[in-house]
């Protein structure tokens, strides 16, 4: 007994060294980027890897704020981004549920069929959606982002809303049935609810993934109105010309959302994750 | 019960798509009654996202004077930076949906196949009597005798340096070959990087071949040439050219990791006084006013021509110029008349040349000799001196010249030379093969 304890000591603090250096390693990008958005622009090339601002250049916030366009850019992100998530959520929940637990005749190759969008490379289908696009008129608009994003994020989602579908005992929805349940009812009041951690991560991964989008949204926008916030950080971006403290102010403020969402999401996407791998 | 379901997702679907194809509509008919008013919508397309300095300030400005002076017109930017741009371009291009004015560089690798295709409109050459620009400038936007584009600014190459570092290690600012071996040599010793470049982008690289080239032969059309005759393996001057930069390598020339340096790392190890050299273009003129850096090094920069090799042929007036970016009009415009107005009125003398050469963001296409007014930094007087003395341009560089391929094949092979993956005799081999399968 004394001899295990004394192990699990030394191997709790090995696991915390190695946790340690792990998490230094994944949080400096952060720090640095922070630290460096505060500095001049001049600075960032120095012997230092970090470098105390002095004075802190707050008019780097100032300037990102203002020439990278980022209220109307961020107004724009939400729009689409909000958008995108409540689609595909309430897509995925729905046709996993119909994957799943209905029965009908083309059902699983269907599911197959969707499957399949994992495999299509974005750049391959840039140039026929920007024809339908412009032949739709739905060019330069919130659609033409909304669409593709609902299109790419959809197979990942239903691949992990069918997976934990599958899990939730049927139990549950046959009594629900015995109580009179209509399937909208026993889909949004039993299921929904029970879905949490499922719908928690297909959230968050549509979210992190669509919100840093930039090709589709170079190729399909045109005018500034449509724009998202990764064109801010290459407002400030040229080849021969680049402010590079403010460009790091840009990306610290658009990175922030993308890093709220995930630390606020965390725990029930791991949980989400999991659960969804072990489907019997 | 499952069939109401179904009916109920269906008319669920019906109504999502309704409502998709009433936005369409609407937007379409926005689009309809804007243009049956009388406003004219020009629609541009930019490589400068940075639309608050340099280049990217100067453009913005003039089309937004430009829209005073107009009313009834508005022009819609779409900027987007380089790699962005050549996709869009590219997506534009396939659904023959080119904005009415865009960006082009005129480089073969890039503006020849579109004035081939007949996407650019053509400038009539009376239409720019009095513009200032030389016939050399204008040979790039040129096909079949017929000019489809105008260039935005003069671009040289120049060894840029810090007076101070030279002053306190006591080195003398190099005019030789050998010179800029031993200052190179004293600066290690003392734990300054000699000259800082950006390996990691490669056509400065190609670039700095060139120079040598040049340098060596005192022939411009040396490297063209043979090229184009495939005959470059054999050729002594390639060759020790190719074997100057080696040595240049050898002894310490460039930073540590250059190779691996961007655009903006070696520009900052300059600026930060960490590096006595920079070899880089004309558009860093605006480093002696950019309020980022530090006075001291605004107060020490300087610029001087790249050393001349003793035995060599080439003179140091013999320089390295091109105009690369510019202006084309589409030829399938709408509002193609427009359209050329405003390249007109941007590219007028005293718009595009005076205002951009006077707030110190550009060095002009057009003959700037007469903007001056006294008050220019040192660099923008250096560099007009150096470009007026020039006994020799190369024009478009040589990488350049030819297909988009063989830009991409020539770069990277200049990288494993200077990083000695391959030995100069094994860089012009290659370079030969590479001639035989772009250039017909």
């Amino acid at each position: 007994m004394a001899r295990e304890s004394s192990f699990n000591k030394k191997s709790r603090a090995v696991l915390l060294v190695v946790l340690g250096l792990f998490s230094i390693g994944q949080l400096f990008p952060l720090v640095w980027l922070i630290d460096f958005s505060l500095c001049k622009s001049g600075d960032v090339y120095g012997a230092n890897i970090l470098k105390i601002p002095n004075p802190p250049q707050f008019i780097n916030y100032y300037l990102a704020w203002r020439d990278g366009k980022i209220p109307q850019y961020f107004i724009n992100s939400v729009i689409v981004n909000v958008t995108s998530v409540l689609l595909v959520v309430l897509f995925s929940l729905m046709m996993g549920y119909a994957f799943v637990r209905m029965e009908w005749k083309w059902s699983n190759k269907v599911l197959t069929y969707v499957l399949l969008g994992l495999m299509i490379p974005i750049h391959a289908t840039l140039l026929p959606n920007f024809v339908i696009f412009r032949q739709l008129k739905m060019l330069d608009s919130y659609f033409a982002l909304i669409i593709p994003y609902v299109a790419f994020s959809l197979p990942q989602a239903v691949f992990l809303m069918t997976g934990f579908i599958g899990s939730i005992p049927r139990a549950l929805e046959e009594s629900a049935i015995i109580d009179g349940c209509g399937i909208f009812r026993i889909l949004f009041q039993i299921i929904l609810p029970l879905s949490k951690p499922a719908i928690v991560t297909v959230t968050v991964t549509t979210f992190l993934n669509t919100w840093n989008e930039f090709i589709m949204a170079a190729t399909y926008l045109t005018s500034d109105k449509f724009r998202t916030l990764p064109f801010s950080v290459y407002n400030f971006a040229g080849q021969y010309a680049s402010n590079y403290a403010v460009q790091f102010a840009v990306m610290t403020i658009v990175a922030l959302p993308s890093l709220i969402v995930y630390i606020a999401l965390n725990e029930q996407v791991t949980k989400g994750v999991t659960l969804g791998a072990v489907k019997g | 019960m499952s069939k109401k379901a179904l009916k109920v997702v269906v008319s669920v679907m019906l109504i999502a798509a309704l409502i998709v194809s009433v936005f369409g509509l609407v937007q379409g008919n926005l689009t309809a009654s804007a243009s049956t008013q009388k406003t004219v919508k020009i629609k541009f397309l930019s490589n400068l996202p940075d639309r608050t300095s340099n280049q990217g300030k100067l453009e913005q400005m003039l089309i937004d004077s430009y829209m005073k002076a107009n009313p009834n017109v508005k022009i819609e930017v779409e900027a987007l930076q380089d790699e962005p741009y050549k996709q869009k371009f590219k997506v534009y291009v396939a659904t023959n949906q080119m904005p009415d004015i865009f960006m082009v560089w005129g480089q073969p690798s890039f503006f020849l196949p579109v004035m081939k295709a007949g996407y650019a409109a053509e400038i009539k050459l009376d239409q720019i009597k009095g513009y200032g620009f030389k016939t050399s400038s204008l040979k790039d936007f040129m096909y079949n005798g017929k000019l489809y584009g105008l260039p935005r600014n003069t671009d040289f190459m120049v060894l840029y340096y810090n007076k101070g570092l030279f002053n306190k290690y006591k080195v003398k600012v190099p005019t030789t070959f050998n010179e800029l071996l031993n200052a190179a040599k004293v600066f290690r010793k003392n734990g300054i990087a000699p000259i800082a470049i950006n390996g990691k982008d490669k056509w400065i690289l190609a670039i700095l071949y060139q120079e040598l080239v040049v340098k060596e032969s005192g022939d411009q059309k040396l490297i063209y040439d043979a090229i184009s005759k495939k005959s470059v393996s054999k050729n002594q001057i390639l060759l020790k050219a190719a074997k100057d930069l080696v040595n240049l390598v050898n002894v310490g020339g460039f930073q540590d990791a250059f190779v691996a340096a961007d655009y903006g790392a070696a520009n900052n190890l300059f600026a930060q006084e960490k590096a006595a050299m920079y070899y880089m273009g004309s558009w860093e003129v605006g480093m002696a006013a950019n309020p980022n850096f530090s006075e001291s090094f605004k107060k020490n920069v300087d610029a001087t021509y790249f050393p001349i090799i003793s035995g060599g042929k080439g003179k140091k007036t013999d320089i390295l110029a091109w105009h690369g970016g510019g202006y084309a009009v589409s030829a399938s415009s709408k509002v193609k008349n427009e359209a050329m107005k405003l390249l007109l009125y941007m590219m007028h003398p005293t718009r595009w040349a005076k205002i951009g050469w006077q707030q110190g963001l550009v060095v002009p296409g057009q003959n700037w000799e007469k903007f001056m007014t006294g008050k220019e930094t040192v660099l923008q007087k250096k560099l007009t001196q150096i470009f007026s003395s020039a006994t020799s341009v190369s024009g478009t560089v040589w990488q350049d010249a030819f297909t988009p391929n063989f830009k991409t094949e020539a770069e990277t092979l200049c990288q494993m030379l200077v990083a000695k993956a391959i030995t100069p005799e094994k860089f012009l081999a290659k370079i030969e093969e590479l001639a035989k399968l772009e250039v017909k």
